[in-house]
């Protein structure tokens, strides 16, 4: 089901949270909501579920117009951070209970669940209370509760949050083929661009109750609309250097780097700018050369990262294939590769 | 926003109207029975007009000819009466009899009057005696009429013709139902026993608070964190009997103890000390006991608020104090009691207003005694609202009384309300149906 | 005790156990007394006991002349007490979740009443609650005592419940309305059974409380219908007639054995509602 949100807003007494905010999630799809702790994504998360109520605007899925509508009468499925299971009642129990509620005979409740918790992998846990589960079981819990009555749409609430490294990843997967065997619209809110990038079919990005941009995860890496999305994803995280804008040119604030950008034509000489370089294109193959030193060197296994500081004291990052030639305090003569390079006006906006 | 707020309403409204109707209720009523001279002698419903002696005494002072002229004796045998008597036409020669013998005869009572009836010759019957005397019946003394009226109609018959404003006077002081008066609080500002019932609370509140339900209290929770958790438990369980224990019983041990032949007596006869009744034998005595008996119930709540406390200073605290070197004196000054200053704030306040408005530990041992020595405020308000020797329940003082009582409570906990930052108490409901 | 914390090994608990031992010597003596006079006769003018007896036990079987049965009486008092707890369960469990988590009007000065009446001077009400149920006719009844008790208790009662729905966490909620449940459902099923043991607590509070009371029943109905231990048992000892503390006792222990069964075994729930729940 397509979910809409049209010009939605959302304000605490005097504090405004979000600001006509337009959304669109296609039906089948999974999105995520990506942000910083505060911008809004989990508020935003409230209001289609219902907890919240958007202070203007309109929430429609698929056609119906939803913004009034309690809670109960929406038909969405939501896995909290902390899960929610209730601690009095058994797995089974959990798992029955939206439908408990709907006052569906106990016989066909029994057979969903088993149903439900076959798909997630729990048919062996129905008699535990949750206390007896590991994180992961209470995840899949949660998330059999939430699909258990069919929703309109799963809302995942920094579901991987509470788990260790190792069960996030597994469950990362999991969630995603629930997602896609289950063929339901998904909102995936997180602040984890790890996780955001792998799991879903387009991002949206937001910032202190704005979304910024929205895109496929592969789009929005290479074509970042501003330099706070283009900051945001990407691990380790792209570097910036300041500069100014000179005869078509991106000019650092020293003069040592110059680097002609096509974006660059038409913009008036000394127009402040940043220059964006992720990691992988700041090493050997680069073709616009840049001297400097060697203050950080780390080696993750597979491939290597260095720190290396120009003479104006800027920082550019690079990660390569293993070498062991270059060490801690070295001079190198390393190169940008121009063509991969963003560069950003004052304002954060890509040119 | 709709179904929670409904749902809200309908879940809160038994708490809504249990506090309506046995708090605001009671408390307007106390402020209203306060602005009264209720009692047991004026009743709560009405009242009637009577004559009685003493409505005489209060109208000698204002309106002396009239009440001389209603404090007459009651039966005269007077000219009009006789020509009632011989209108009924019973046997004539009673009247004959009563204007030869008797006229201008006074009687200041039934029986005295109809002894002479009974003794005339015709001998009236027993009937006829009273309806005779009825006939002489001259006065309103001890009367009771059921409204004004009827004693004026009876005032006007006798012959006093009293102006609007005399008739009130009349009123007021024949009128047996209470009245809108604001005595009660003169009363209370002027007499000398309210201004000792005033230094007794102060004593009572502010001993009893300081040596039990402040310092003893920090003393059981201090004692009980140097023992390993098990006898501490134990000593917890015994401090915590007197507050658990039924008052009746915990004040039947203490008379067991304090009383001529009880616990201390026999011990100290052991001695050769002659018994006596420690609790009530002297003023000094009576107080000695009356603040240890709420002390020891009020050292409970400290002990354990504290107790918790303490227990909530990380151990850290102490093993590095402990390896600093410091005493265990030394440790309690400086690490307990410094983080103890809340809770012990917060005791103090909470303590001062179940003091002031604790009456039944004392009432139960010394009801107040020996003679009004331990009587504390709200113990005197109870006494003379709804309990005392001399039968006449005064509503309306111990009303007032009362009333100073929730006044100075509600002052206090609106401060202590401010001083608690009872604002961060409430948080806004997070989900909005 | 589950959590033990131990004394430090650097300060000796020998001394502060004796200093204590010795303060509490009168309690121990009165409770202990009490117990030990109900069973014993002891020659006049000595503390111990020379002879086992139940003399002191035979108000179970023989009423005396004026008095009621001692079996009415805790009958009475067992329902009182009961209806008391109830009352009060019922009431604070309902306006303690409405303070804690639905919005209605007037919520914080709803709270902030309730913290003020907490600290009521009860005296104040007694004199016209007394007028009050004279005038409708409940006075000289138990329902009317019941009520006030519980109306007496009830802040306390709220207050403690809303502390203790402020620890369910709201994801339950939110869980439970998105799994389209209503918010008297959510109440019912989903937090309800979260704080059994404050229930429980409070409870267990009230009864205690309900069992112990004395002046309410004593002013508010002294008829001996409706009478209950404590107005009984303070009857008889204010009855100069016969004057007999071992009697006095032995219905004392009789009344209190209720109390101490409860205490001994929910110590520490007590402990928590004595102390800590009164915590503002």
């Amino acid at each position: 089901m397509r979910i809409l949100l049209d010009k939605f807003s959302k304000s605490f007494g005097t504090t405004s949270v979000i600001e006509d905010m337009n959304l669109e999630v296609g039906s089948g799809e999974m999105l995520a909501l990506l942000g910083p702790s505060g911008c809004g994504k989990s508020t935003t998360l409230f209001a289609i579920c219902g907890i919240h109520r958007p202070t203007a605007g309109r929430i429609l899925f698929g056609d119906r117009d939803v913004t009034n509508l309690p809670s109960q009468e929406r038909n969405v499925g939501v896995v909290f951070q902390s899960y929610a299971l209730y601690p009095h009642m058994t797995v089974e129990e959990n798992i029955g209970f939206p439908l408990t509620v709907r006052r569906v005979a106990a016989s066909d409740i029994k057979k969903q669940v088993a149903g439900i918790a076959a798909l997630v992998h729990i048919d062996n846990l129905l008699d535990r209370k949750p206390s007896q589960l590991s994180g992961g079981q209470q995840q899949r819990v949660a998330l059999a509760r939430a699909l258990i009555r069919r929703p309109d749409v799963l809302l995942l609430d920094e579901p991987l949050a509470n788990l260790d490294a190792k069960l996030r990843l597994e469950m990362r997967s999991e969630i995603r083929r629930l997602q896609k065997e289950t063929g339901i619209t998904a909102i995936l809110v997180t602040h984890d661009q790890v996780e955001a990038m792998s799991m879903c079919d387009r991002i949206a990005i937001m910032k202190s109750g704005e979304i910024v941009q929205v895109a496929t995860p592969s789009q929005m890496y290479q074509d970042p609309r501003t330099a706070f999305v283009a900051g945001f994803l990407g691990n380790p995280p792209i570097s910036f250097l300041k500069g100014k804008a000179a005869h078509g040119a991106f000019v650092s604030t020293d003069g040592k780097l110059q680097m002609t950008l096509p974006a660059l034509s038409g913009i008036a000489d000394g127009t402040a700018l940043t220059l964006g370089i992720r990691p992988e294109h700041f090493g050997t193959a680069g073709n616009v050369p840049v001297e400097g030193k060697v203050t950080f060197a780390e080696t993750q296994g597979r491939e290597n990262l260095y720190d290396v500081v120009l003479p104006d004291g800027s920082v550019i990052r690079s990660i390569q294939p293993v070498r062991d030639d270059v060490t801690l305090g070295d001079q190198v003569r390393w190169g940008i590769d121009s063509k991969s390079a963003f560069v950003f006006a004052e304002d954060g906006t890509r040119l | 926003m709709r179904t929670s707020r409904t749902l809200g309403m309908v879940m809160i409204a038994p708490a809504a109207i249990m506090i309506f109707l046995f708090y605001l209720m009671p408390v307007v009523l106390t402020a209203i029975f306060a602005m009264t001279n209720m009692s047991t002698a004026t009743g709560i419903s009405g009242g009637a007009w009577q004559v009685t002696a003493s409505a005489v005494n209060r109208l000698k002072t204002t309106l002396p000819e009239l009440a001389n002229g209603i404090a007459e004796p009651r039966f005269v045998i007077d000219e009009d009466g006789l020509k009632e008597l011989e209108a009924l036409k019973l046997k004539p020669g009673f009247a004959t009899e009563l204007r030869a013998q008797h006229i201008g005869g006074v009687y200041p009572s039934r029986r005295e009057a109809e002894r002479d009836i009974k003794a005339l010759k015709d001998r009236p019957n027993t009937r006829e005696v009273k309806q005779i005397s009825d006939i002489f019946n001259r006065s309103v003394l001890n009367t009771r009429f059921e409204s004004r009226d009827a004693l004026m109609t009876s005032l006007d018959k006798l012959g006093f013709k009293l102006t609007p404003e005399q008739q009130q006077i009349v009123s007021d002081a024949t009128y047996t139902g209470w009245v809108w008066t604001s005595e009660n609080f003169s009363t209370i500002a002027n007499s000398p026993d309210m201004l000792q019932i005033l230094i007794n609370t102060g004593i009572y509140v502010a001993v009893t608070l300081t040596l039990f339900n402040v310092t003893y209290a920090l003393f059981l929770a201090v004692t009980t964190h140097y023992m390993p958790s098990n006898t501490a438990s134990v000593f917890r369980a015994i401090w915590l009997l007197p507050r658990i224990t039924p008052v009746v019983i915990y004040i039947l041990l203490w008379k067991w103890m304090t009383w001529d032949n009880g616990f201390i007596s026999l011990f100290l006869a052991q001695f050769g000390v002659p018994p006596k009744n420690y609790l009530l034998d002297s003023a000094y005595n009576a107080w000695f006991f009356v603040i240890l008996i709420n002390g020891f119930i009020g050292a409970s709540m400290g002990m354990l608020v504290f107790s918790s406390a303490i227990k909530a200073i990380p151990q850290t605290q102490f093993h590095a104090s402990e390896v600093d070197g410091a005493s265990r004196w030394q440790q309690i000054r400086y690490i307990i009691l410094p983080q103890l200053r809340w809770p012990i704030l917060f005791v103090t306040c909470y303590q001062t207003l179940s003091l002031l408005a604790s009456f039944q530990e004392i009432h139960l041992s010394t009801r107040g005694g020996p003679g009004k020595s331990t009587e504390v405020w709200s113990l005197a308000a109870f006494h003379t609202a709804l309990n005392n020797y001399t039968g006449n329940l005064e509503y309306g003082l111990g009303a007032a009384m009362a009333l100073v009582l929730v006044v100075v409570g509600l002052v206090l906990s609106l401060i202590y309300l401010r001083v608690f930052r009872y604002d961060t108490l409430i948080s806004k409901p997070l989900i909005e149906d | 005790m589950s959590e033990k914390s131990k004394a430090s090994a650097n300060f000796s608990s020998i001394p502060v156990i004796a200093l204590l031992g010795l303060l509490s010597l009168p309690l121990v003596v009165m409770y202990a007394y009490l117990i030990l006079d109900t069973v014993t006769n002891s020659e006049p003018g000595s503390l111990v006991p020379n002879e086992f007896t139940l003399e002191h036990w035979k108000f179970l079987w023989e009423t005396r002349s004026g008095k009621s049965s001692i079996w009415l009486v805790t009958l009475n008092t067992f329902i009182f007490t009961c209806c008391i707890t109830g009352v009060i369960l019922l009431v604070s469990s309902m306006a303690g979740y409405v303070l804690s988590r639905l919005n209605v009007p007037a919520r914080g000065f709803f709270l902030a009443g309730v913290m003020v009446l907490h600290a009521f001077p009860s005296v104040t009400l007694i004199i016209s609650i007394f007028i009050v149920l004279q005038y409708i006719g409940l006075y000289n009844s138990l329902i009317g005592v019941i009520l006030v008790k519980a109306a007496i208790d009830m802040p306390l009662g709220i207050w403690l419940m809303k502390g203790f729905y402020d620890t369910v966490p709201w994801e339950i909620e939110m869980a439970g309305i998105v799994d389209g449940a209503s918010r008297f459902t959510v109440w019912r099923r989903l937090v309800l059974p979260q704080i059994k043991p404050a229930i429980m607590a409070l409870g267990l509070f009230s009864f205690l409380t309900g069992w112990s009371e004395f002046i309410l029943p004593q002013v508010l109905a002294p008829g001996s219908q409706v009478q209950v231990l404590s107005v009984y048992l303070a009857s008889l000892i204010a009855d100069d007639n016969n004057f007999d503390f071992a009697t006095f006792k032995a219905v004392g222990v009789f009344y209190v054995i209720p109390v101490l069964i409860l205490y001994v075994f929910f110590q520490k729930h007590l402990m928590n509602i004595y102390g800590g729940g009164t915590k503002g």
